[in-house]
């Protein structure tokens, strides 16, 4: 063998090596991609704990994308259907059935048996619900929230009211004293806006009065409306509670033009910013003292795609957005969906005040199914709220045409 | 060869090209989405067929659905309205407009170019200033008409059923006038100027030289612009999300935003594609009734 030759085989088998090596160095280096709405309006958990996860050096890189809150389950539905779905992917609660029935998420109940980050049991049923589907574990609580009532602690003093209102009748009693239509003051306002956001506010009144989102002609739910009504014919509360949002509708609170508000925790640092007023929280009222409570559950839900062709590596970014819960609260403001996790004090005395209703409010709340048709369940809710609301039809009417709508559904 | 080249750059040959690009083309854009979109509602369709043909065959089930639904009357009256509405206010407040600046006063064509802002604005960003305008509490227009006194409650327009059409109605009116005036322009510039003065020499009045002379004068002209606006008018979508989302309880809800409701709100897809159907059933009458009223014209 000469020397050429020589060279040339070291040279060969040189090249050779580094073509095997190549794709196996290629092969340890994973993307994951992840989707969420965190980013999209101010900074949230899911962007923030993606970048920090990116940065890490452990052959995992993780790519993250922001949608709007319109369309993720849009994009994600097409995404899915063309198979080009993100590997893992954050949604509104109601929503994630629609994907976890299906079997479009996948199913993690082992995985998190064997993880030492997550555990299944420290999660509130609430959120823990929304993620199973026939006893198997779907995805994890990214961070929950739930409505409660904010009230104007001067217009209550003004007017001689000691307390907030513990039943709806004196939410009514309350908001009548208080309004005053001269000075464009409402004594109460809400949101009955015909999407997902009037479901929200409406389905507790249900819960609390006996029913669910498979039997919502109760007779609470009736009078309710019936007290709503009364409450915009006369002026005591704005016929826009119809089509105004919470965002906005709680916007008309923290400018003085209400004296309370039905909303939840989301509200609380521009509350403390906005508002020039004493402020504070109370539980949503009952029908009776001591009666049973309710209240809605929000939040979204992280999940893992089951057409990820990396599954090991998704369930480690997973484990790490979870191992972060405890930043959710002074970070974002958000509450984790878990009890395990302390949440510390503020030291802005009204904000803490409002976080512990929250959380005390957080045990009755309930979520809105779980079922894979939900949107269309919710749509009968809302539209039946609206009907009412509008004297379209009576509550009755409104009611008992949503309940042949969403037997229709169920069965 | 050379008969067959020549033919292609000059002939019979060029003339069948041009006709099968276009028809390629029409097919291709058109015509495959629209068969796909009526085969759509005869299927049942979810998100995990979305992308495969073979669907389960659901007959008419979907339409016997859609027209069973407790509000498909209020949103057929509902698009009825919008449309009737719409085209109604459009033409007329756009004739009126196009006859005025007929008048030769200074800056005339100008001005009427400055109108046509409102035409060039997005959907979407009309929608949130009328948005804005049409608000209960804090609207600019209620504000307004509590100011001259018209009225002394608040007229919640995006949340009074009873006004809520009016309030999308009056915001699309005011989206397609500059583009009724503008094309009413033409028509107008159009009639010769001397029929005029001989008509005034004969003693015609100005109402009698407008119903017999400027609308005869007019018809192919008005025709276009009933037709294209029917076809805007059924096309117009971002006005509904952003003033008052169909509500409250569908009072302003119209065929073509329920579609969109059904496809991607409820992800029915098949009902979706089955209301824009019968849409689609609805503008080819529409099309048919005008080509049939404006038969006796010739065209070049």
């Amino acid at each position: 063998m000469t020397l050429a030759m020589k060279t040339k085989l070291l040279a060969g088998a040189a090249l050779s090596a580094m073509a095997v090596a190549g794709p196996l160095v290629a092969q340890e280096e994973v993307t994951i991609t992840v989707w969420s709405i965190d980013g999209a309006n101010q900074v949230g958990p899911s962007d923030t704990f993606s970048a920090e996860f990116d940065e890490m050096d452990n052959g995992i890189n993780v790519e993250y994308r922001i949608l709007q809150f319109d369309e993720i389950v849009n994009e994600t539905l097409r995404a899915y259907a063309t198979g080009n779905a993100p590997d893992i992917v954050s949604l509104d609660n109601p929503d994630f059935a629609l994907f976890s029935s299906r079997g479009a998420f996948l199913d993690i109940t082992e995985m998190a048996e064997e993880s030492d980050v997550i555990n299944a049991e420290a999660y509130f049923e609430g959120p823990l619900n929304s993620v199973s589907w026939d006893g198997k574990l779907y995805g994890v609580g990214k961070y929950t929230d739930t409505i409660g009532v904010f009230y104007n602690k001067d217009m209550f003093e003004e007017a001689g009211i000691e307390n907030p209102p513990q039943t709806w009748a004196e939410f009514e009693e309350y908001a009548r004293m208080l309004a005053k239509p001269d000075e464009g003051v409402y004594g109460a306002t809400l949101s009955a806006r015909g999407n997902e956001e009037g479901t929200f506010q409406f389905l507790p009144v249900i819960q609390m009065s006996g029913g669910g989102y498979d039997s919502v002609n109760t007779e609470g739910a009736r009078e309710w409306l019936s007290m709503v009504k009364g409450m915009i014919d006369d002026g005591v509360m704005s016929q826009d509670v119809l089509s105004l949002g919470q965002w906005d509708s709680t916007g008309t609170f923290n400018s003085g033009n209400a004296a309370m508000a039905i909303s939840g925790p989301w509200e609380i640092d521009r509350m403390v910013e906005d508002a020039d007023f004493e402020w504070g929280v109370t539980l949503l009222p009952t029908f009776e003292e001591g009666a049973e409570r309710s209240s809605a559950l929000g939040g979204f839900n992280l999940g893992i795609m089951s057409t990820t062709e990396h599954p090991e590596e998704a369930f480690e970014v997973l484990e790490y957005f979870v191992s972060q819960d405890h930043r959710l609260f002074p970070e974002f403001g958000y509450l984790p969906t878990r009890g395990d996790v302390e949440l510390p004090q503020s030291g802005i005395e009204e904000k803490d005040a409002a976080l512990a209703v929250f959380q005390e409010q957080l045990q009755y709340a309930q979520p809105r199914g779980p079922h894979p048709e939900w949107q269309k369940i919710s749509k009968a809710i809302y539209d039946a709220e609206q009907a009412a609301l509008t004297g379209q039809m009576t509550p009755d009417e409104a009611l008992s045409q949503a309940q042949s709508t969403i037997d229709g559904i169920l069965n | 060869m050379r008969r067959i080249l020549s033919s292609v750059t000059d002939g019979r040959g060029f003339d069948i090209l041009l006709v099968s690009i276009t028809m390629i083309f029409l097919l291709a854009l058109s015509g495959m989405p629209l068969v796909y979109n009526v085969v759509m509602s005869f299927q049942e369709v979810d998100m995990f067929n979305l992308n495969t043909f073979s669907r389960p065959y659901a007959g008419l089930e979907n339409y016997r659905e859609v027209v069973s639904q407790p509000e498909f009357g209020l949103i057929l009256k509902n698009t009825a309205f919008f449309v009737f509405g719409s085209i109604a206010g459009q033409f007329v407040l756009g004739f009126a407009l196009a006859m005025f600046f007929m008048m030769r006063f200074p800056f005339a064509a100008t001005i009427r170019g400055v109108f046509l802002v409102s035409w060039v604005m997005p959907g979407l960003v009309v929608g949130a200033l009328w948005g804005w305008i049409l608000a209960g509490d804090f609207g600019v227009l209620n504000a307004i008409l509590k100011g001259i006194g018209v009225i002394d409650s608040t007229m919640f327009w995006k949340s009074d059923p009873r006004l809520s059409i009016w309030a999308v109605t009056i915001a699309n009116i005011w989206l397609g006038l500059a583009f009724n005036m503008m094309l009413l322009s033409v028509g107008l510039a159009a009639i010769p100027r001397d029929l005029y003065e001989a008509a005034e020499l004969d003693g015609a009045n100005g109402w009698h030289r407008f119903t017999t002379m400027t609308l005869p004068m007019m018809r192919s002209t008005i025709g276009a612009v009933l037709a294209l606006g029917l076809i805007y008018t059924l096309q117009q979508f971002d006005l509904f999300p952003a003033i008052t989302e169909g509500g409250p309880a569908n009072s302003s809800n119209v065929a073509q935003y329920w579609a969109w409701q059904y496809s991607f709100l409820l992800f029915d897809f098949a009902k979706g594609a089955t209301v824009s159907v019968m849409m689609l059933g609805f503008v080819l009458i529409a099309s048919i009734v005008y080509v049939w009223s404006t038969r006796h014209e010739v065209r070049g």
